[in-house]
């Protein structure tokens, strides 16, 4: 107990150095401030020597449908040193422009990580430091209209290191209303799944909950094949979908059958959500999941169903997730339900320039003895932690966990320890 | 009620208590004096007219195109600048380390390929606002120059008393 004490004031002194490093002095934001008052005060001196020179009909402000045109400005009218000074000032007007303007393909690459440590009272298990997972992020335009998103994860194993391609998917968007991609994506059952993907410091807490856990299999965290997508036009209801069709779960039921469905059956998936204009911050939503699942030359039907509430907004968060998940074996018509759903609250106090965020989060899963494609996930668990942001793009987090498995296994508590990061 | 159940309910309670008494004074949410911050697009963008909550739509790349040919092109001034805080305090209701941390998130999910993009000055601003076919960008109403269009938010346009953004 000792030693976890001495890590965590040691990580506590880091994460207070770093912060001080890393964090803005207040002066340097009012020079900044000056320097902006400056070039506005420098911008609107050159307008109005602009103005001096060549009088024009003064427009200050326009409604909407009466927009002035270029040709009415004072250059056009003004004698040959005044138009060589204007198309001067259009030619540099125009490659600044071109500057801004974007450039096919533009590739952004983002990474996010993070390194843990953990102790629990569980028997046989080990204290200890891990590094989590490295995640690389692509996005590339590729045209006005065409996208790429690819996610790559390096993770730590014993004996080296695995990479896996977590999202591979190319985007059609005919306008908000209809985009359309193909691709390995994050499987739109429910919130959390596709709200936070792999980067930790996207999340509040330091894991994902059980139920969308990465390498899980409660519902299908991955899918392969493709996806239609938009907002739909409902006024202030604000809804959106998801329609997507792919190989679903494969033989090895935590993956999404990357190089071939195992059998003929195609999964489809159907998410819709709103986020109601007058709540801004508010977001409900509802999935269906279908898929036939083939294992060991037994078959499953599966029927996912799954809802959500979340409110996005720090003071407060709050996110709820529920889904059942129903198997009913082709051979013997047995059907089994298993339900999971976690709930979380935090809030990022006023204090400490908002650095600071405590949160809880509770979490049950419940898979019944009958049940046939899961082995049994039930989970009684609780987490309360706290984020401190010590920069805007880096957080140390700090959980105590108290969880139950089985009727038979015992209570296990722990301490868990993380810095994430996007770089 | 086993001990357990009582210590996450003593927690529960204590985390209702915190959020009953700081939910309401978000300070992304309290008025201030100045003046109007005017929301100006590419003379050929075809709107003209937009509520509050469908502008906030389009910051928050909720609405990526005007029309299936004109994809909006968001432009938002550095931080410090006025135009800025404006924004972000009306319109998004979040502090300058939420609004980066919303679009890192925005363009993991695959929702967006790129940030708004950032212009240091009016002049830029003015520039790539009448040179940007999609262009939609917000500045001093006192600022604003023949060759842009004004959009009214909520009916109004800048100095009009009920007009939302100052």
């Amino acid at each position: 107990m000792v030693r976890i004490g001495s890590i965590f004031a040691v990580l506590l002194l880091a994460a207070g150095v770093a912060r001080a490093q890393g964090s803005s002095p207040t002066d340097q934001a009012e020079q900044v401030r000056l320097l902006l008052e400056r070039v506005q005060l420098l911008e609107r001196r050159v307008t109005e020597l602009e103005a001096r020179q060549a009088p024009a009909p003064a427009t200050a402000l326009s409604a909407a449908n009466q927009v002035p045109t270029p040709s009415q400005t004072p250059q056009q009218q003004t004698a040959p040193a005044g138009t060589l000074a204007h198309e001067h000032e259009v030619q540099e007007q125009a490659a600044t422009v071109q500057q801004m303007e974007q450039h096919y393909p533009s590739l952004q690459i983002r990474g996010f990580g993070d390194v843990d440590f953990s102790a629990t009272d569980q028997k046989g298990t080990t204290s200890g430091f891990n590094l989590g997972q490295l995640d690389l992020h692509l996005a590339s335009a590729l045209s006005r209209k065409v996208t790429y998103f690819g996610e790559m994860t390096f993770n730590a194993q014993p004996n080296g290191y695995t990479v896996e391609v977590e999202r591979n998917i190319i985007r059609y968007d005919y306008n908000d209303y209809f985009k359309i991609s193909f691709g390995r994506y994050h499987t739109p059952i429910g919130y959390w799944n596709t709200a936070f993907h792999h980067g930790a410091w996207l999340q509040t807490t330091i894991s994902r909950p059980d139920m969308v856990r990465i390498g899980g299999t409660f519902i299908p965290v991955h899918f392969v094949g493709f996806l239609a997508e938009g907002n739909i036009p409902s006024g202030g209801a604000g809804l959106s979908y998801n329609v997507g069709v792919g190989n679903g779960r494969g033989s090895l039921i935590f993956r999404p059958g990357d190089a071939g469905d195992n059998n003929n059956n195609r999964a489809w998936v159907a998410n819709i959500y709103s986020r109601p204009r007058r709540f801004y911050g508010l977001q409900m939503g509802a999935s269906v999941y279908r898929d036939k699942i083939t294992l060991v030359g037994r078959d499953f039907r599966e029927w996912i169903t799954a809802a959500h509430l979340v409110w996005t907004k720090e003071t407060p968060e709050f996110l709820a997730e529920f889904a059942n998940v129903n198997h009913r074996a082709v051979l013997t018509d047995l059907s089994t339900n298993s339900q999971a759903f976690y709930v979380q609250l935090g809030y990022r106090l006023p204090w400490f320039e908002r650095t600071v965020k405590p949160y809880y989060r509770f979490e049950y899963t419940h898979t019944p003895l009958s049940e046939q494609v899961f082995t049994n996930q039930d989970l009684v668990g609780s987490i309360l932690g706290v984020r401190y942001d010590i920069s805007n793009y880096a957080a140390f987090k700090i959980e105590y966990r108290n969880s139950k498995r089985g009727v038979a296994d015992p209570r296990v508590n722990g301490l868990f320890l993380q810095t994430a990061f996007t770089f | 009620m086993n001990a357990t159940t009582k210590r996450v309910a003593a927690v529960l309670l204590s985390l209702i208590l915190l959020f009953v008494t700081f939910g309401g004074r978000s300070s992304a949410q309290s008025v201030r004096g100045g003046p109007d911050i005017a929301v100006v697009v590419h003379p050929d963008t075809p709107v003209s007219d937009l509520t509050l909550s469908e502008v906030r739509q389009v910051l928050l790349g909720e609405r990526q195109y005007w029309s299936s040919k004109l994809p909006v092109v968001l432009l938002i001034r550095a931080p410090v600048a006025r135009e800025r805080d404006v924004v972000l305090r009306v319109i998004y209701q979040m502090t300058e380390a939420q609004f980066k941390q919303y679009w890192v998130a925005k363009i993991f999910r695959a929702e967006a390929a790129s940030p708004p993009k950032i212009v240091y000055s009016n002049d830029m601003q003015y520039e790539f606002v009448s040179g940007i076919p999609g262009a939609i960008a917000f500045m001093d109403a006192r600022n604003v120059r023949p060759g842009l269009k004004i959009l009214r938010v909520d009916g109004h346009l800048p100095g009009d008393k009920a007009y939302p953004l100052h």
